[in-house]
């Protein structure tokens, strides 16, 4: 599922993929963001990590209104995101917008969260499907 | 104090938190430190406590089975805050700290528990440790206890409880009471229920 205001306020699937896998390295993203999606992942798989010391990182760059924004966003998202994956269902749209039946976006997204890069946006227009088959994806 | 300070009442001046405020200091689960920690970002507050009084206060299954499971909960996510809070509505029904521990232990051969209330804390339990568990298997399972309406009540519970206790956890706060519910620092209420989710002190 993607946020079509997040898209129409130019966001791509290269940036998604880079915020979620090479942020740390990444020159696409200032501090601010980079600490923000550090914030995220360090909560869902490392809360312990987040002391005092990331707090005033975090105060450095964001108001305490922000803050509370960011980390209560990132809470329910944590909270929902693994109820809703008990549920096993499926978005209603296709990559490209096309709206789906569940067998169908079940076929296209796949039943684990990955890339849309790497094989949703092929087996949603068919382009390359029969390499993603054969095994490259 | 939490790394988040928590807002001076006479500095919370949006329409609609005294509301909330009473609320907190009616149910004591979450306390008004969440209020007054969420009210730096005032649209967040009311709708995540209105959300999170809802599915915990209110609704179709019974309140004091979704306060031990909120604690059960609040264990597994290791904060301190919220799995040292109580609320007064499932103590005025009569939930005694005996019936918490029984269902943050051993509950699958507890007696004392019905099938139905030990598939709800189950699913709790498993939620955030095995997820894949949660299968059609299971779910079937609980249809035989509660109807889908509660089974979506209770689900979304889990999910907006455990998300908040977790960015709770985060900012290292403690109940603004002690447990005869007399008013007590931060520093006190670490002194009071310890730093470590097991159990709570007397």
């Amino acid at each position: 599922m993607r946020s079509a205001s997040a898209k129409r306020d130019g966001l791509t699937e290269e940036m998604i993929d880079e915020g979620i896998e090479n942020f740390r390295e990444s020159d696409k993203f200032t501090e601010s963001e980079k600490i923000a999606l550090e914030y995220s992942e360090l909560m869902q798989f490392e809360p312990e990590k987040i002391d005092g010391a990331f707090y005033a990182r975090l105060q450095e760059l964001y108001s305490d209104e922000e803050i509370v924004e960011l980390g209560a966003f990132i809470g329910f998202n944590v909270g929902y995101h693994t109820f809703f994956r008990t549920l096993d269902f499926y978005p209603m749209f296709s990559p490209d917008g096309h709206l789906v039946s569940q067998e169908e976006s079940r076929r296209i997204y796949g039943d684990r969260p990955t890339s849309h890069l790497r094989g949703a946006m092929a087996r949603a227009t068919g382009e390359g499907e029969s390499e993603i088959e054969s095994g490259s994806e | 104090m939490p790394f988040i300070e928590p807002l001076p009442e006479d500095r919370i001046d949006q329409a609609g938190f005294g509301k909330l405020l009473k609320r907190s200091r009616d149910i004591q689960a979450p306390d008004e430190l969440f209020v007054r920690i969420l009210a730096h970002a005032p649209g967040y507050a009311k709708a995540l406590h209105g959300a999170m009084h809802m599915a915990h206060a209110e609704g179709n299954v019974d309140h004091k089975l979704k306060e031990i499971i909120r604690v059960q909960l609040s264990r597994n996510a290791e904060d301190t805050y919220f799995t040292n809070l109580r609320s007064e509505k499932a103590k005025k029904e009569g939930l005694t700290e005996e019936r918490i521990e029984a269902g943050c232990g051993d509950f699958e051969n507890d007696p004392g528990f019905t099938d139905a209330e030990k598939w709800a804390l189950r699913y709790a339990w498993l939620m955030y440790r095995e997820p894949k568990k949660l299968n059609a298997e299971f779910y079937g399972e609980g249809k035989k206890h509660f109807s889908e309406a509660q089974i979506m009540e209770l689900g979304g519970f889990i999910a907006i409880h455990y998300g908040m206790q977790v960015f709770m956890r985060t900012l290292r706060a403690f109940p603004m009471h002690d447990p005869e519910g007399n008013p007590i620092s931060q520093e006190e209420s670490e002194k009071t229920y310890g730093s470590s989710v097991g159990g709570r002190k007397k």
